[in-house]
């Protein structure tokens, strides 16, 4: 097969190959770094690449494989790690030259999970530096560039992540989401990007931007291939003083194609906040398509939606000061100023504050439950533009001036803030060629769901199929 | 809840330096306003009613 065929091949697909001897994943892992070398010099979506280390671990994969001791699903298949998931004896980085020579002894648990189930770490992904911000900017190790437009950014923080998955640079990518930073890149990139519970993937050796609102979680081309990471990554951790006990289902089992009857709910306050009108239009073509396959759409009311903007910086911003105290104390000036104010800002935060955004947090939960008991799904645009030129501060929606930052994580901060299960699904492209995506959210746990109407979608459209000019 | 009073420049110096930062440092002049404007984002959560509601100190959705 053509190489770059297979670096468009599915984790799904490739696993099949895989199992069945039809493709070696010493062929895979060489045409996934052939294609790293082709685009990175555009994309920058790595920070450290392990080329040695993933062509020996193909070759033990193979031998394996072909002496009938198949490990799991994602046996010979690559996987590439954002660069604040710890890897023994690979550097993480965090996006910081200030750790450029941190090199953990142990692997997160994430990162453990996934080798035990046979994935080969292609490398680590660069960030937005600390994962605070959503952009994909950092100039330690250079800003991340989109695939479909490099002058346009990946989004982040998970940036590299977006763009390596969206590129056919590795067909599984891992990111972590405290405002929004698996979903914005896939939006942004033409990718699916899931945010799980919170609880439901370990943070154990993690570097943290917010304890208690920082979620791990795949970033894949299709659900299906989402569903078949987050089978391999969640469950209960003893180490991550979060974690859930609640059993896993198999998620790739919730992927029958059958919506009918689902309930979707799509808050009104999603369209009196500042969108894009090709990105509103392609959002609500795409609840349409729901409605056709089935689901029963109506329109809801989540009136605290005006506020998650103003608890989610009550909270994060105190959280990431509290960790990052002494490292912005000492070598402040060492960070990029961006990063460096947001993590001073927050030191101005009161206890006060802190706790009353807790407190707002506590409400805007129980209206965000009572929204699901009437409904299964919410829904809406996950980011209210396409993506933005890099370095730029606003982005023009409908003739007003919004400041990117503010803009780009208008629609996935509510689901920090409640810790519902969110993702992001390619729903389109703007006239000027760039992705768009529509994101839906449901119960706490109740993955199945999410993955269930997204995989609907996706069935029905072939918005993922298309490739990037890269 | 009342809003809050506009933080001056002599308490944001005073904060800062009881916060560690370097109070003669030049840098301080960028992010006054910076901090200005991300207490300024915090004002809706004053017209909230959250009285009677205890803080979610950590979200532990059902974790059993």
């Amino acid at each position: 097969m053509d190489t770059l065929e297979l670096c468009y091949l599915s984790a799904a697909e490739l696993s099949r190959g895989v199992r069945d001897r039809k493709l070696s994943p010493v062929e895979i892992v060489d045409a996934h770094l052939a294609r790293i070398e082709a685009t990175e010099p555009v994309l920058n979506s790595f920070i450290t690449l392990l080329p040695e280390q993933a062509r020996a671990a193909a070759r033990r994969a193979e031998a394996e494989i072909q002496a009938g001791r198949r490990r799991g699903p994602l046996h010979g298949i690559p996987v590439g790690l954002k660069d604040l998931f710890n890897t023994a004896g690979v550097r993480t980085t965090s996006g910081s030259r200030l750790l450029d020579t941190f090199i953990p002894k142990e692997d997160c648990t994430v990162a453990a999970r996934l080798q035990r189930a046979g994935g080969i770490l292609l490398g680590k992904l660069n960030m937005h530096q600390f994962a605070y911000g959503p952009t994909g900017e950092n100039p330690d190790y250079g800003h991340m560039h989109n695939p479909w437009d490099p002058e346009r950014i990946s989004g982040g923080s998970s940036g590299g992540s977006g763009s390596a998955a969206a590129a056919g640079q590795c067909p599984i990518t891992l990111g972590s989401d405290t405002g929004g930073s698996i979903r914005i890149p896939a939006a942004l990139c033409g990718i699916v990007g899931l945010k799980p519970t919170y609880g439901l993937v370990s943070r154990h050796g993690l570097t943290p931007l917010a304890w208690s609102m920082d979620h791990p979680g795949p970033m894949t081309r299709t659900v299906e291939d989402a569903a078949l990471t987050l089978t391999v990554i969640a469950g209960h951790d003893p180490k991550d003083p979060a974690s859930s006990k609640a059993a896993v289902p198999d998620y790739m089992a919730a992927l029958t194609g059958d919506i009918r009857g689902l309930r979707i709910g799509v808050p009104k306050e999603f369209w009196a906040a500042p969108v894009d009108a090709q990105v509103a239009q392609s959002v609500r073509e795409a609840i349409a398509l729901l409605a056709e396959l089935g689901a029963v759409v109506s329109e809801v009311s989540l009136p605290l939606f005006s506020a998650s903007q103003a608890i989610s910086n009550a909270i994060l911003m105190p959280e990431a000061s509290a960790y990052h105290r002494d490292r912005l104390l000492q070598d402040g000036d060492k960070l990029y100023p961006p990063v460096r104010l947001r993590m001073e800002a927050g030191l101005f935060i009161s206890a006060a504050d802190y706790l009353r955004g807790q407190q707002a947090r506590r409400v805007f939960n129980l209206q965000a439950r009572r929204l699901l008991e009437q409904v299964d799904l919410l829904a809406g645009p996950a980011v209210p533009v396409t993506a933005p030129h890099l370095l730029a501060p606003t982005v023009d929606i409908g003739g007003r001036q919004v400041g990117t930052t503010a803009a780009l994580t208008q629609y996935s901060r509510p689901y920090n803030i409640t810790g519902f299960p969110a993702i992001s699904v390619p729903c389109g492209f703007s006239d000027a060629g760039l992705p768009m995506g529509l994101q839906l959210a449901g119960r706490p746990f109740d993955e199945l769901t999410v993955l269930r109407a997204a995989h609907a979608y996706q069935q029905a459209t072939q918005w993922h199929l298309r490739r990037p000019p890269v | 809840m009342p809003a809050d009073p506009q933080l001056t420049w002599e308490d944001f110096l005073r904060l800062a330096q009881q916060a560690g930062l370097d109070a003669s440092s030049p840098h301080l002049a960028e992010l006054f306003p910076y901090v200005q404007g991300v207490l300024a984002s915090l004002e809706p959560l004053r017209s909230l009613d959250v009285s009677g509601e205890e803080p979610d100190m950590a979200f532990l959705p059902n974790p059993e």
